[in-house]
């Protein structure tokens, strides 16, 4: 048995051939059972397989793209069950997006937001006013609703509200101390929440708790993305974005200032980092990702109230970066991945079976144990334990390694210390650095 | 010519005094130690010219500019790099990241730039990191250039703190006690090391430090403080033989007794 | 409008001395955990409500057995206020003791992180024990003090209205008023409460000193806990109806006064609790009056939060605070 173990660690192709025997077994059987959750579990799970696969990282890529845009709607398609899949897996690509902009805020500069979810109402509402008739409620102008079309631009400037917002907000707490923002952003995700639930008088801004019904879905082409099975694709691809994004800057100058002050504030500023700036930029690049997803997720619902927009949301996010390892990206991925299908689909298929087996007379669960109604218990706990005994994840955040030979082949010469003594000095000195 | 002047410089913490009208003069390419029991206001005083304190009263003066008022990074910006007595590196980031944050002033590449992989970005990030490597060739840590700085031991973490200031291109470089807790012989390689960024690099180098044999052997001028207090200043052999330094080491008896 | 503000004056003032001792009680218990740990006891809000839900099932059990009846209500309080702020005090010990000793020494995000975690299960464990025994979540206490007392105000001046309130207002006012005299003689003149202001000066010179870092954390959980727990027991006797969701936004308020009076500084988050509590009930008297309607009362909870904005803008040391400075 240890000798196979070894062996399949070592060989490449055996991995390659086994994965896609995987993949396979598990994207038929998806074919065949349509109604089977597991099977389409397991073929998502194919995901987190290969990114332990020993393939270069290009690889990895294409294999990932091929199943995620290919293989997963295909396979899904065949079955009555096929938007509720892809609904499910739209989500998942929200969730992810969502989750990364948190883990840049939490994972990288070290910064706890607990009212994240109040970004994302921005932008939800920001896309829907406009892309109803709610504007021309308090707009004496301009033609309204929007037509879906706008959905890309707003996507821009869903994020971009969001982020003056988390600069407003950023500029008073993050000057005097960094634990101060917990308990503020916690304090703001349910002041934004009252606000949108109030603003319909004096003027009616957000409908009040009625909330804003029938937002234009996005439009491409002049076609409407109006099922999830199209939505999914919009999703992927902000989510690949998002992802491009945030490795981007993790690997930047920006990226390294962040984790600097993250690991000790006071070096950092020895350093020559500007500590407000860089944690607002933090803040405010955290912000507006979420107000992005915002307006992708009013376009989705097509309905947004004030309900959608609790701390139980703000918290389910930082369970995700916490789950799946703060600033680790695929661990991320990973945690947003779970959490979410753990919420919509495990959570009410669990409760689900359970009523069955109360009406049948089974055994008898109580209501107020029902496990949907549970999320709190289970994400406080999850909280708890992480922290505990694994704060660095399920995926824990890799350094990025860099190649000597590359670092050694030196074909520019040194700009790096210029002395000012003298002319022959400098020539001495500047080799030997 | 002076590089850095402090004139006066005072700090008040509630009723006690750390620091009490102190003045330095510091020549540019010296090597200056200021020395004095535990206690006496030693790592006060830097923190007064990184501006982590706010002095009560008094001025400092980079190249006759004041750096009274300004923020951290800013100092650090105007050419004062340091290192601290109790090692603050970035524990989570390799050592060649830590150099890299060492030159986050200088560093032409915005965060925009990167998102789009701006050419100028890109080659100012290469650049970097190839200077990166040969500082820390130069600390003697380029072969751990991929490891945790929180996995280094406690020389060579001392020796990257160095690498991580100097990477900042600073014009006065401050070490708060660089050979605490290092053998005799890694005391040799530091002392290679002050040397040579002094005469090589044309840093001007302040120094914190307990061990007398290294503040001797590589210090031009000495300034002794006691009780936040500026008891002494001159060079080697003038502190040698100073009384009242003696006195404030060992205690009232010993200069009577000895 | 002036007018209305000024006949209004007198309520106002009672209902808001009533919630704001509630604050300055609660806002203690972040003061003092912030003080010995700069950790932001994101549970003490939760902690707060589970004394009132305690408090409410003693009430209950005595009720039931019919004690209620045989004595005074004033005894039957002392002995529900007792219970309740025992109990809590130890399940605040308990919490440092499990979530949050072990990480002491980790980054402060981590803390701060199992803090909400405490926070939520606290939330759903009295949630479901709520509903598995009385089937809703949302439970009301029967009241223990319910005479009407008529506070004839405007005989002092003719422009002011009456003030109307119930005989638990009292007890509200002069057990809080007793807890927070107690505990200033607690931490200004015990050697309990010099070993609590040494462990928060310095932790470790503290230790040098013989002092029992540990014993001193795990006594001020139990003091600050048990004060939430007691406050809990007095907003039910108050207010009546309570569920698991109480502590939240009460406890971002608390911890706003103990931020406006200075973080670590008790007395300052006395007073903070008290500005608090009069500010949230003259804005939702008046708010609706001085905006023209524009903005009734529901908007009351931003205040808080305004406030909180405006000291970190303007005083972020609080109104007693001295500005800190880091040690390097």
């Amino acid at each position: 048995m240890r000798k196979l173990v070894d062996l399949f660690s070592k060989n490449k192709k055996a991995q390659l051939l086994l994965f896609i025997v995987y993949v396979a077994v598990s994207s038929l059987s998806l074919i065949l059972a349509q109604q089977s959750v597991v099977a389409f579990l397991l073929l998502l799970f194919s995901i987190l397989l290969l990114y332990f696969l020993k393939l270069s990282t290009k690889a990895k890529w294409i294999i990932g793209l091929v199943i995620v845009a290919v293989l997963i709607p295909f396979s899904a398609s065949q079955g009555q069950a096929y938007e509720s899949y892809m609904d499910v897996a739209t989500l998942v690509g929200i969730y992810c997006a969502m989750a990364l902009g948190l883990n840049i805020v939490v994972g990288f500069a070290g910064l706890l937001d607990l009212g994240f979810i109040a970004f994302f109402a921005v932008g939800a509402y920001t896309y829907g006013i406009f892309a109803s008739a709610q504007a021309s409620k308090f707009l004496h102008f301009g033609h309204f609703p929007l037509s879906g079309e706008s959905f890309w631009i707003f996507i821009l400037i869903g994020g971009i509200v969001a982020a003056i917002f988390g600069i407003l907000l950023g500029i008073p707490v993050l000057r005097v101390k960094g634990d101060y923002l917990a308990i503020v952003t916690l304090g703001f995700g349910e002041i934004i929440r009252i606000i949108f639930n109030n603003l319909d008088k004096p003027v009616n801004i957000t409908n009040g708790s009625m909330g804003i019904a029938s937002i234009a879905p996005p439009k491409i082409f002049g076609i409407v993305i109006a099922n999830a099975s199209q939505f999914y694709y919009v999703a992927l691809a902000i989510f690949l974005v998002v992802v491009y994004i945030v490795t981007r800057l993790e690997h930047s100058k920006i990226g390294r200032a962040w984790k600097a002050i993250r690991d000790n504030e006071i070096a950092g500023q020895a350093m020559g980092i500007p500590l407000v700036k860089t944690k607002l930029i933090a803040f405010a690049i955290g912000a507006s990702f979420s107000g992005m997803m915002g307006v992708v997720f009013a376009a989705k619902q097509t309905y947004i109230d004030a309900t959608s927009f609790t701390l139980l949301e703000s918290t389910t996010i930082l369970v995700m970066v916490l789950l799946g390892g703060m600033g680790s990206v695929p661990g991320v991925i990973l945690g947003a991945a779970v959490v979410t299908i753990l919420n919509l689909q495990v959570l009410t298929e669990v409760s689900n079976w359970l009523n069955q087996l109360n009406t049948n007379g089974v055994i008898s669960i109580p209501d107020a144990l029902s496990p949907a109604k549970m999320q709190r218990f289970i994400f406080g706990l999850l909280l708890i334990l992480f922290a505990l005994y694994r704060p660095k994840g399920l995926i824990p955040a890799k350094n990025q390694k860099y190649d000597v030979n590359k670092l050694k082949k030196s074909t520019t010469k040194s700009v790096f210390v210029e002395p000012q003594v003298s002319n022959d000095k400098k020539a001495s000195g500047g080799s030997e650095i | 010519m002076n590089i850095l002047e402090v004139t006066g410089l005072t700090k008040k913490f509630g009723g006690l005094y750390a620091n009490t009208n102190i003045n330095m003069n510091i020549e540019k390419n010296s090597i200056t130690a200021v020395i004095g029991p535990n206690g006496a206001g030693k790592t006060t005083f830097f923190n007064m010219i990184t501006a982590v304190y706010k002095p009560t009263s008094g001025d400092i003066l980079l190249n006759g500019k004041s750096l009274v008022g300004l923020k951290p990074h800013q100092v650090t910006k105007f050419g004062i790099a340091r290192t601290f007595q109790n090692i603050r590196l970035f524990h989570d980031l390799t050592v060649l990241d830590n150099v890299l944050v060492g030159m986050h002033h200088h560093l032409k590449s915005s965060w925009v730039g990167a998102l789009f992989q701006m050419p100028r970005t890109r080659h100012a990030e290469e650049n970097a990191k190839k200077e990166a490597y040969r500082l820390l060739e130069y600390v003697g840590l380029a072969e751990l250039l991929n490891e945790s700085a929180g996995n280094l031991s406690y020389g060579a973490q001392r020796r990257l703190e160095i690498a991580r200031a100097i990477a900042a291109k600073p014009k006065v470089l401050l070490l708060d006690e660089p050979a605490a807790g290092m053998n005799p012989k890694e005391t040799k390689k530091l002392t290679d090391l002050i040397h040579d960024m002094r005469t090589k690099l044309d840093i001007t180098i302040v120094l914190i430090e307990h061990d007398m044999k290294l503040v001797m052997e590589i210090s031009d001028f000495i300034y002794v403080l006691d009780h936040g207090e500026e008891i002494a200043s001159g060079k080697p052999d003038d502190i040698r033989n100073n009384p009242r330094v003696i006195e404030a080491y060992l205690g009232k008896g010993a200069v009577a007794n000895g | 409008m002036l007018a209305h503000i000024i006949q209004t004056l007198p309520q106002v003032i009672v209902d808001g001395l009533t919630l704001g001792v509630v604050y300055a009680v609660v806002a203690i218990g972040y003061t003092m955990v912030y003080g010995i740990l700069e950790l932001i006891n994101f549970a003490h809000g939760e902690i707060f409500m589970s004394g009132a839900f305690i408090g409410t099932t003693v009430l209950l059990i005595l009720s039931s057995v019919g004690f209620l009846s045989s004595v005074p209500a004033i005894l039957a309080f002392i002995i529900i206020i007792v219970i309740a702020s025992i109990a809590t005090g130890f399940l605040g010990m308990g919490i440092e003791r499990v979530a949050y000793r072990p990480l002491r020494n980790a980054p402060k995000l981590i803390t701060l992180i199992t803090a909400i975690g405490v926070s939520f299960l606290l939330q759903d464990i009295v949630r479901f024990i709520a509903e598995l025994k009385t089937g809703n979540y949302i439970v009301s206490a029967p009241s223990l003090f319910n005479e009407k007392i008529h506070l004839k105000t405007s005989s002092i001046l003719p422009q002011f209205g009456d003030a109307l309130f119930k005989s638990s207002f009292l007890v509200v006012l002069i057990v809080a008023i007793i807890m927070l005299i107690v505990l200033d003689f607690f931490v200004n003149r015990t050697k309990w409460g010099m070993a609590m202001r040494a462990v928060a000066q310095d932790r470790e010179t503290a230790s040098l000193m013989s002092i029992n870092v540990n014993k001193v954390i795990s006594v001020t959980f139990f003091v600050g806990s048990a004060l939430g727990g007691a406050t809990g027991v007095l907003f039910m006797v108050q207010y009546g109806s309570i569920d698991p969701y109480i502590g939240f936004i009460l406890g971002i308020k608390a911890f706003t006064a103990a931020v406006l009076g200075g973080i670590g500084n008790i007395r300052g988050a006395m007073v903070g609790g008290l500005l608090i509590g009069l500010l949230e009930m003259f804005a939702a008297a008046n708010l609706s009056t001085i905006t023209h309607g524009a903005f009734g009362a529901e908007y009351k909870d931003i205040f808080a939060f305004a406030i909180l904005i405006a000291v970190l803008i303007f005083k972020p040391e609080g109104l007693f605070g001295k500005a800190v400075v880091e040690k390097v």
